[in-house]
């Protein structure tokens, strides 16, 4: 069944297309610019997948004053405790590789034992705020390992066993697994990317 | 009785030769592969490569881009039954924060998912001795560790010299880039001395054939005072690890030094040379930090998947016989 539509509600009813047509055009190109508005403004995915290392940089809040004053008081013993941590160290290797003897040794390392004990003493006298009060026990006791590697190195000149060299370079190493820690929470910038 | 012990000595002597033989030519060429230890994320372009330093509104490519995620490459190579690491990364996590890693994982669990085991490790050969290229020795217990005499020294004068801001470890809170002694943290120093003590290191001196065709060249102050590189024959030619004394692949194909720490830039320029001598171009050349590692920007890592944790894996040239272990 067809019906009769006349001239006027022909023209009539192509200018409703028309509007149709326009309003639709006007929505699309709203929808396409919202599309590319949002596309340019989203931020864009990572491309890696997530990471187990982001959970390793959990970020701790800024420091506090306290933390701060103690991270400055610590910094000129932390500073020289790394060097003669490192030369005790190197007076090892130099020994080992033939460069120096037992004697030559034990001269180098003798002025390091004080050096560590005078260390430990001026970490006895900071006062640390309770948020540091374990990493700063363990700083001690890194230090004091320290101390008792050189003693322990020393040993060397008497007896020329190198069981005393091994036994030494655990302790030491142990304790340097210790001050990077403290770097760790109170230094973001101590060591960079080299 | 002396003709018989003769005859013995060659007898046995052959049978040496022909023992050692099929090692040999295995060894003729090794297969290789690249792995992303870790990446520094947001380095400043300029601090990494001064000639590439950012300038605000600049149109020019070499000065337009802000900051570069910097890989930590390694290389792991396979001559015959010797498998090698050049560079072993580092495996402390307090310099997470430090550095702004990502992407990190052991050395030991990423080269196990290219199927090796870290106790069959049999070598490492460190490019230089600072923490990120030399922190993960305690990871290869039976690896013997290869290190130049030069590289020890120079830290041992720096540590010895009477100025306190040359002699210091680091000098000052902000970081110790760019002083002699920077970059040798105590850790990182005790587990090469450990090596030494387990007598698990060979102090090289100068150049040095580790393995048919596999060849050390020293590049001494091309980043540190005994840096050293690695001359490696594959499939694909010649192929030379340079770690930091060619730390940028745009770099040795620019002429542009890189990751100036502990640098002679004209030694630098010498071990960029070094490699085209060896390699005959910069395409072979394997560098350390390159930011565009494992894409096709870098052509010869561009063979390369993710793998745990996000750190990538280049598979760079396979020995006839030698299985693909991209995955």
């Amino acid at each position: 069944m067809q019906t009769e539509v006349s001239g006027s509600q022909r023209t009539a009813q192509v200018a409703a297309l028309k509007g149709f047509g326009v309003g639709a055009l006007v929505v699309g190109l709203v929808a396409l610019m919202a599309v590319a508005a949002f596309r340019e403004t989203a931020k864009p995915r990572p491309q890696q997948v997530a990471t187990s290392a982001e959970a390793n940089q959990i970020e701790r809040p800024a420091v506090t004053p306290d933390e701060e004053a103690y991270a400055r008081d610590l910094w000129p013993i932390h500073a020289q405790v790394k060097q003669d941590a490192v030369r005790m160290t190197f007076a090892g290797l130099a020994y080992k590789m033939g460069d120096i003897k037992r004697a030559a040794m034990k001269e180098r390392i003798a002025p390091l034992t004080p050096m560590f004990e005078s260390a430990v003493a001026a970490l006895n006298k900071l006062q640390p705020p309770a948020s540091m009060r374990e990493l700063h026990g363990e700083y001690i006791e890194a230090v004091k390992l320290y101390r008792e590697a050189s003693v322990t190195m020393i040993k060397v000149a008497a007896d020329g066993r190198d069981g005393h060299l091994i036994e030494a370079q655990a302790m030491s190493e142990r304790a340097s697994g210790l001050t990077l820690k403290v770097g760790e929470m109170l230094w973001p910038g101590e060591y960079k990317p080299n | 009785m002396k003709n018989s012990l003769k005859t013995a000595m060659i007898a046995a002597g052959l049978v040496a030769s022909a023992l050692a033989a099929p090692a040999a030519q295995a060894a003729d060429v090794c297969s290789v592969w690249l792995v992303e230890n870790s990446r520094f994320m947001g380095v400043p372009f300029g601090a990494f490569m001064p000639d590439r330093a950012f300038v605000p509104g600049s149109t020019n490519k070499s000065n337009n881009i802000n900051t570069v995620d910097l890989p930590v490459n390694v290389g792991v190579i396979k001559c015959g039954n010797e498998l090698i690491l050049y560079d072993n990364g580092w495996n402390q996590t307090d310099y997470h924060k430090m550095t702004g890693t990502d992407h990190w994982s052991p050395l030991s669990k990423q080269i196990a998912q290219l199927g090796f085991d870290a106790k069959d490790v049999s070598k490492v050969i460190v490019g230089h001795g600072h923490w990120d290229h030399a922190g993960s020795l305690d990871e290869f217990p039976n690896a013997v560790l290869y290190i130049q005499r030069e590289e020890l020294k120079g830290i041992e004068w720096a540590l010895n010299y009477p100025h306190p801001r040359i002699r210091a470890v680091n000098d000052s809170p902000g970081g110790c880039a760019r002083t002699p002694a920077c970059g040798y943290p105590s850790k990182t120093m005790d587990s090469i001395y450990g090596k030494v003590l387990k007598g698990k290191a060979v102090i090289v001196d100068g150049e040095m054939e580790v393995l048919p065709g596999v060849k050390i060249h020293p590049a001494f102050r091309a980043h540190t005072a005994g840096s050293q590189l690695l001359e490696v024959p594959t499939s694909i030619g010649k192929l030379v690890f340079g770690s930091d004394a060619y730390s940028s692949w745009e770099g040795i194909r620019d002429w542009q030094i890189a990751n100036p720490q502990q640098t002679d830039t004209v030694q630098q320029f010498l071990a960029y040379e070094q490699c085209y001598k060896i390699t005959g171009g910069y395409q072979n050349c394997v560098c350390a930090h390159e930011p565009l590692s494992y894409t096709d920007g870098y052509p010869l890592t561009k063979n390369s998947w993710v793998g745990m944790n996000g750190g990538r894996l280049a598979e760079i040239a396979l020995a006839p016989g030698e299985k693909s272990r991209k995955k």
